[in-house]
């Protein structure tokens, strides 16, 4: 199995098997570019660092043999689903910064199944909380008026069961 | 005010997002055409959102004051990606009131597809669409709105406050009977960005409304207005040339439309896929060759009551594979013979869905012929076919294993050696045999049988009026089967026992006297009642007699859901009477 390089923002290069980079659509399509040959040459990711990069590194790891994704990414049932698979829930407990470092790290790399777990454990993090209770979880400031604030209530309370 | 720090690197600037081209949030973006944010930076001065002044000093004041999460950072298609996973309405409101940015990404989707459930929340819904100084252009944030859970309350009203509505793309008013013209053709004025309306059951409604969907609803791909008996073809022919990318046409029950009109859309849309004229009923011959001539590519078509057709209208269909054919429906098509049957088949060999209920003229050549759709026939009507017999039947199952749904109600002539060989069906979920009265516990023992080397997939069994069977040969039955959910018997009399029936569900309501009292259907929880009330009295009696005890209990019926199945099923029933 072919080993190949990568460099952090940081500068600290990372040797990984091909097959687990290629998680990555965008790793992979580099690769591809170049004929596949970079085992010379580490590849720059310039906007991740090593911590981060390392961590999505494990979950590629993990994750190497997956079956690619269901086609029907419409799917509803898909989309809305917040279920996490024990491992990937453990592997997202993570303080709050490396959780938002590891979902722009996929989005960035073009890991979509990450993408996804990363997503719905924020979701998790949402779901039955007051906008108060939001803001305390994620250190959010409001930063509307009261007038604004009773204007925008009033507009979508009917989404209120 | 502490004096001003560095800023922390944007991440916006640092992340090159358009790399990751198709991750899920796009197709939320797709979904949401997101152009709307950038536009509405010109024109508005009200919202809260595009004022234009989010400068860099404001910024630096927040960041002064307080340690910014990451969330502060995440572009908006990943909060589109997160909030996109929330399925509760309320939780997207939650986002909505948290903070601007949240504010900006949450509206969207918790408009898009507002989930409306009480007429109170659609009243609120209709005032904030029609304020002069919104804090979005909420109006324009709706996409697809369904209305029907309202049905009752729904009034031209409210409706004509969706006019302010412009770029809904589905509108479902199934069934809001109240609504007329009046409110629709605003409606429909103002939003020439739809793709699926679903008019159904809305009596009152006419051409003056089918006009403006002929004039206006141009990228149409759907259009239901079953039931819409106002309708003539002075419209639709207007409809059919304007709306040419049509994919889904639902006529059902529209008695004034013609041929004209059928015509009208086979020439003019092409992509029709499929074609429901349930009891359009004034249709002849020529629609139906017509159809087979324009529509290679058509997938259903519904011709249930169009009583006027004879057997010319299907052995002339050209002799070409229509291979995308999966469903006909010829429901009481009463004038066709075999040689209708025998055409179809040999041009549609992949149908999955065929129905021939009341077609009376058909014999047992007909059932030899649809054996050649073999294992791509899943669903079968036969219903009223009295002429059928047992060898064709049994040849019928040989050939088409995979049969889903079967019904073979009131074809008298059968018996229990075609029942017997239904039961090696191994995907068989349902099985109509309403009034087949010379079947007996042996079809029964077959199916129980069956079991043994295949899994029970039966779902829903219809046995009404097969007055032979027994109350044991019921119980080995239900006990063999574990995912039934539907199990008719109205009018087996042994079943007619005040501990039994107190399992069924009501009768419905616009039964007379004498069908309530014969009623005897047993549906979702009902079953594992009556499975467990039958094996209490076989192991505490050793008999399956009723036990006294259970008369002096308070006769209260069984009230399970009612679904949509059970509803057609009730219907059958009725019909059966």
């Amino acid at each position: 199995m072919s080993t190949i390089k990568l460099l952090s923002s940081d500068n600290a290069e990372l040797a990984v098997d091909k097959e687990v980079a290629e998680r990555s659509i965008l790793i992979k399509n580099m690769l591809e570019d170049v004929g596949g040959d970079m085992s010379d040459q580490a590849i720059p990711i310039p906007n991740v660092n090593e911590a981060v990069l390392r961590k999505v590194i494990e979950w590629c790891e993990h994750h190497k043999s997956d079956p690619p994704p269901p086609a029907d990414e419409d799917s509803d049932s898909r989309k809305k689903s917040t279920d996490i698979e024990e491992w990937d829930q453990k592997f997202m407990q993570v303080d709050q910064e490396m959780l938002f470092e590891i979902i722009l790290a996929a989005n960035y790399l073009d890991i979509k199944p990450l993408l996804d777990v990363g997503c719905k454990t924020v979701a998790n993090m949402i779901k039955g909380k007051s906008p108060e209770e939001i803001r305390k979880t994620f250190n959010i400031q409001n930063d509307f008026t009261p007038e604004e604030e009773d204007q925008i209530r009033r507009e979508n309370e009917w989404a209120e069961e | 005010m502490a004096s001003p720090r560095t800023l922390p690197a944007r991440d916006q600037s640092r992340y090159d997002y358009s790399s990751s081209t198709g991750s899920p949030e796009r197709n939320v973006q797709d979904e949401l055409e997101n152009d709307f944010f950038q536009q509405s930076a010109n024109d508005s001065s009200t919202s809260i959102v595009d004022d234009g002044k989010d400068t860099e000093d404001e910024e630096l004041k927040q960041f002064e004051d307080m340690k910014v999460s990451r969330t502060a950072y995440l572009p908006p298609e990943l909060l589109f990606a997160i909030f996109g996973r929330l399925a509760s309405p309320q939780d997207l409101q939650s986002c909505v009131f948290v903070c601007k940015s949240w504010a900006r990404c949450a509206v969207e989707l918790l408009w898009i597809r507002p989930y409306i459930s009480k007429f109170k929340s659609l009243e609120s819904l209709a005032r904030t669409i029609q304020m002069d100084h919104p804090s979005f252009p909420y109006a324009s944030l709706i996409k697809r709105l369904n209305l029907t859970t309202l049905v009752e309350t729904l009034n031209d009203g409210t409706v004509l406050a969706l006019s302010a509505c412009n770029r809904l793309e589905r509108l479902t008013l199934t069934n809001c009977c109240q609504v007329t013209d009046t409110s629709i053709m605003p409606v429909l004025e103002n939003n020439p960005k739809l793709l699926a309306l679903d008019l159904s059951g809305l009596v009152d409604v006419t051409d003056l409304s089918m006009n403006v969907i002929a004039r206006n609803c141009k990228k149409l791909q759907g259009l239901n207005i079953t039931g819409c008996k106002k309708t003539t073809d002075a419209s639709m022919v207007a409809v059919a040339a304007h709306c040419t990318h049509l994919k889904r046409l639902k006529l059902n029950e529209c008695d004034q439309v013609t041929n004209e009109s059928v015509m009208a859309f086979t020439k003019y849309c092409p992509n029709l896929l499929e074609l429901d004229l349930h009891k359009v009923n004034k249709i002849t011959n020529q629609a139906v060759l017509d159809i087979f001539w324009k529509l290679s590519h058509l997938r259903e078509l519904r011709l249930g009551h169009c009583d006027l057709l004879t057997d010319t209208a299907f052995t002339g269909i050209p002799q070409r594979p229509y291979e995308s054919l999966r469903i006909l429906d010829l429901t009481n098509c009463d004038k066709l013979t075999d040689d209708s049957v025998e055409h179809i088949v040999e041009i549609a060999p992949r149908l999955r869905n065929l129905v021939l209920a009341k077609c009376r003229l058909i014999t047992d050549r007909a059932v030899q012929a649809i054996t050649k759709l073999t294992k791509n026939l899943h669903y079968l009507h036969l219903g009223h076919c009295t002429q059928l017999t047992d060898q064709a039947i049994i040849n019928l199952i040989r050939a088409c294993n995979r049969i889903r749904y079967i019904d073979l109600a009131c074809c008298q002539r059968l018996t229990d050696r075609s029942i017997t060989q239904l039961a090696s069906l191994p995907k068989l979920r349902r099985i109509g045999l309403v009034k087949c009265s010379n079947i007996t516990d042996r079809s029964l023992m077959a199916l129980v049988t069956s079991t043994r080397s295949h899994p029970c997939a039966l779902e829903r069994v219809h046995l009404s009026y097969c007055t032979n069977l027994t109350v044991d040969g019921i119980h080995q039955l239900i006990n063999s089967c574990t995912k039934l959910t539907h199990l008719s018997l109205t009018g087996v009399v042994c079943f007619l026992r005040k501990d039994l029936t107190r399992f069924c569900r009501p009768p419905p309501t616009e039964f007379n006297e004498h069908q309530r009292a014969v009623f005897c259907v047993f549906s979702g929880p009902g079953v594992a009642k009556l499975r467990n009330h039958l094996n209490h009295l076989s192991n505490t009696n050793g008999n399956l007699a009723p036990d006294q005890a259970y008369y002096d209990d308070a006769d209260e019926p069984e009230t399970g859901l009612v679904d949509e199945e059970d509803e057609e099923d009730e219907e059958e029933e009725i019909q059966e009477e």
